[in-house]
């Protein structure tokens, strides 16, 4: 009896070590570190929620006619309509994605872009809108008229849009149009599609 | 400036470097203080707010549709020098329901008779050549710049004038300078331009873009402004007594940005009359008579267009702008457009 005793007890005993050993040697530790692993996965995931996108139109010059075209661009949907409207402008900034002419400098940064509550929007742009820019009065209404119309289109608490170089109000782009009144959208520039 | 106070007081003025506010001036009464903050534009709103200890007086100006000066009456009851706490009563500005033109509306540059100029009241004809100087204007694919053919232009139709017709022609400039775009409208004002007629060659993105065209001011106008304009075309003698010396300055500056829109209908008649002839005489293609927001028309007290002549950026249009004979019949043709346009009102 004495002898049976012993052997179950060291039978639970060497079990109890086996299982010590087990769970410290491969379970645990795998356990342990693949736990670890799971936390950088989850900030992987932060760009995978997918931010809700927002189609917009920009408007281009094209070589057929003296009318702006409209180009339908994604953007990135954001808490504010002066972010939202910056990255058009930076858009239209960047160019076409067709056959279409910007008629902005590429040098050209936006600096800030400012909404009141009356709806005028700030429009503030680098010196390179100016030094770059081609002059004639066409080059320019087009290069106005882009900014404007782009702006006031897609953003309904756009309805005016004043444009401003290195934070001053400006007297033209290169001679002819007036940028020290804000312009109110021209939809008749646009082409028909 | 008529300021409504009982209080006798001399208003102090510093500038206030900005492009909205021109000055602030202020000026203690008895009882009270008087702010005044004087702007470069007369579309604005305002609101207030009183902060305690030290006691401040906020004010906000945003763009929007006002008169032009606000004078707010403030009383002072924590400022430390002070040892008698004052009435507490906050003045309204000038309310709004004045005229707004009451206050800044002077004569214009040079008065003009409503029915449009006579044959017999034009007398001078000011001819802008676009650009000059360092500002080159638009460039051509050969090389040729905007400045120096509308130099060539205007001189060309300044001896055509000169050599047919009893009128005095003046040139914003008669060489290759820079001339700022408000200049060449003060220039034409204080020659007392009877028409203003600026010449330009036409850039664009596009190659292929070519033709004539011709332009006047375009009104963004807002009601107010409207508003301003009805009331000093229809008192302008009523006011010139009340205009103090001191906001000469500033009134000059408000009718001058608005000057052109006394002559909008003639100016659109004047651009009609000249496209037509243009498209008669250059055989390019007729764009038509536009309207844009052109700096150098907006100040002009005259009837005043801009003649797109042709594109500079069109190879083909430019070596046509380039071409004396092309020249000459530009020159022609505004020639002729003034003349039918003075038969229009003789």
């Amino acid at each position: 009896m004495d002898q049976k005793k012993i052997l179950i007890a060291g039978f639970l005993a060497l079990l109890l070590v086996i299982l010590v050993v087990i769970f410290f040697t491969s379970g645990g530790n795998e356990k342990i570190k693949q736990s670890r692993e799971l936390t950088p996965p989850e900030l992987k995931t932060q760009p995978e929620v997918p931010g809700e996108k927002k189609k917009i139109a920009l408007f281009f010059l094209s070589e057929d006619d003296d009318l702006l075209h409209p180009e339908e661009k994604d953007i990135q949907a954001k808490a504010s309509t002066e972010e939202e409207a910056s990255e058009a402008i930076e858009e239209l900034i960047k160019g076409s994605q067709s056959a279409l002419v910007s008629p902005l400098p590429p040098e050209t940064k936006l600096r800030q872009i400012f909404l009141t509550k009356e709806g005028m929007a700030y429009v503030d742009f680098s010196k390179e809108i100016q030094d770059k820019s081609l002059s004639g009065s066409e080059a320019e209404m087009a290069a106005v008229y882009s900014i404007v119309n782009s702006l006031t289109y897609n953003f309904k608490s756009i309805k005016k849009v004043l444009i401003l170089v290195d934070g001053e109000e400006a007297e033209t782009l290169a001679g002819h149009i007036n940028l020290s009144k804000p312009f109110a959208p021209d939809y008749s520039l646009i082409a028909q599609e | 400036m008529k300021i409504e106070t009982k209080v006798p007081f001399k208003i102090q003025r510093e500038p206030f470097k900005n492009r909205f506010i021109k000055s602030v001036g202020w000026s203690r009464g008895s009882d009270s203080y008087i702010i005044s903050i004087e702007a470069f534009r007369s579309d604005f709103v305002y609101g207030y707010f009183e902060v305690k200890a030290p006691f401040q007086l906020v004010i906000d100006i945003e763009a929007a549709e006002k008169p032009s000066s606000v004078i707010v009456e403030k009383e002072k009851k924590t400022e430390e020098k002070k040892p008698e706490p004052l009435p507490t009563t906050l003045t309204p500005p000038v309310p709004p329901e004045n005229p707004p033109s009451a206050a800044i509306t002077s004569p214009p540059p040079q008065p003009q008779k409503k029915a449009g100029p006579s044959a017999k009241g034009i007398k001078t004809i000011v001819i802008d050549a676009g650009h000059g100087g360092l500002e080159t204007g638009a460039k051509g694919k050969f090389g040729a710049l905007e400045k120096d053919i509308t130099l060539g232009l205007a001189l060309k139709l300044k001896a055509l004038i000169e050599r047919n017709m009893a009128f005095r022609v003046v040139l914003t400039r008669d060489k290759d300078v820079d001339v700022s775009l408000e200049n060449r409208a003060a220039l034409a004002n204080n020659n007392k331009a009877d028409l203003f007629i600026s010449i330009h060659c036409n850039g664009s993105f596009r190659k292929k873009a070519h033709g004539s065209e011709t332009f006047f001011l375009s009104l963004n106008a807002t009601d107010e402004e409207a508003r301003r304009l009805a009331y000093f075309e229809n008192s302008t003698s009523a006011l010139e007594g009340q205009i103090e010396t001191d906001n000469q300055d500033e009134i000059k500056m408000i009718l001058w940005d608005m000057a052109q829109t006394a002559y909008i209908k003639e100016s659109s008649q004047l651009a009609e009359i000249i496209q037509k002839e243009l498209n008669l005489l250059l055989g390019t293609t007729d764009r038509g008579i536009k309207q844009a927001p052109f700096k150098v028309l907006t100040g002009v007290a005259s009837p005043a267009v801009l003649v797109e002549v042709a594109f500079i950026s069109n190879p083909e249009e430019e070596q046509k702008l380039l071409d004396q004979e092309f020249q000459n019949n530009v020159v022609q043709a505004i020639y002729r457009g003034l003349l039918s346009f003075l038969k229009l009102y003789s």
